[in-house]
């Protein structure tokens, strides 16, 4: 159940992923931030599944680039504004397996990834794999690209 | 022909390489530059199934998204493209436009590839991302995917 109350604990949670490195000080640097852009990738699965969009703009740099499984190709606005259409429920958002190499200030996550959920009524259910890159700016780790496509066997 | 493409690809890798003026950074046009030629040159390495030109470009641990989903290391994705099995008679890429971002860097556009495959003729249109790392003065790419474009 979607509320208020969750939308911005996922937002609060964002905030402290991306910002806050103090409780990561200790580990080496490339641990901390290949821990960092897993977590945030966690919480780019959950507010998709909540249409928290707030928490979404938090995570991802405005000069994104989203394509989709069909290779069409979103701005970080067409992202957001699809993410929030009324006609769209994803029901579940699940990572299948996760990989990270960090760069420096940059990092490669592969994800394979399977939802369902329902557009227009209809029910869908797919799996693929995500290449998403990261860049840390300021010390807050932001998602510029980001391309799926459907693994067909 | 081999040859030539190695060396093209070593030219066009390190900043100032080409002008001898390594102690001048490049700026970011002049690396945008860079970049686009560097994935001009994939293409045209794949087309000649020139493996070594490609070692040049990607980064051992190089991971590669196939439009099918397939997942590739480097090693597995060189494979691919000395497969005497695949012919790519023409890769062109419609359009691309690079995004600098300090040590990384990501292009993204549109290609178009015809060739034969087991004899089969194939035709594929799709968009990739790149991401490419600048790692001691060169840019190698550490990843790759491709989806095709529904029609």
């Amino acid at each position: 159940m979607r509320t208020r109350t969750t939308g911005k604990a996922i937002a609060v949670t964002v905030l402290i992923l991306t910002a806050c490195s103090s409780a990561m000080a200790q580990a080496p640097e490339l641990r901390a931030s290949r821990s960092k852009v897993i977590a945030l990738e966690h919480a780019w699965n959950q507010a998709e599944e909540r249409k928290d969009v707030n928490a979404l703009d938090q995570i991802m740099d405005d000069s994104l680039v989203y394509t989709d499984y069909d290779g069409a190709m979103m701005s970080k606005a067409d992202f957001l504004a699809s993410v929030k259409a009324p006609a769209r429920h994803p029901e579940q958002n699940l990572t299948e397996s996760m990989d990270a190499h960090v760069y420096g200030d940059g990092a490669v996550v592969i994800r394979v990834y399977r939802v369902k959920g329902t557009v227009n009524g209809k029910p869908y259910l797919r799996r693929g794999r995500f290449t998403d890159t990261w860049i840390k700016r300021n010390g807050t780790w932001l998602c510029v690209a980001s391309q799926n496509t459907l693994i067909s066997h | 022909m081999e040859k030539l493409l190695s060396v093209l690809v070593l030219l066009m890798l390190v900043p100032g390489a080409d002008a001898q003026l390594a102690v001048v950074p490049a700026q970011p046009a002049q690396e945008e530059s860079r970049l686009l030629g560097l994935e001009l040159l994939w293409n045209q390495a794949v087309q000649a199934k020139d493996t070594r030109a490609l070692e040049i470009l990607i980064a051992p641990e190089m991971v590669d998204i196939e439009y099918d989903g397939t997942l590739l290391n480097r090693d597995l994705y060189l494979a691919s493209v000395a497969s005497q099995s695949v012919h790519a008679e023409h890769i062109g890429n419609e359009s691309m436009s690079v995004h600098l971002y300090g040590q990384i860097a990501v292009v993204i556009g549109v290609y178009r590839e015809a060739g034969t495959e087991s004899g089969k003729p194939y035709s594929r249109r799709g968009r990739f991302t790149d991401t490419w790392v600048r790692r001691s003065g060169s840019w190698l790419c550490v990843a790759t995917q491709s989806t095709l474009i529904a029609r």
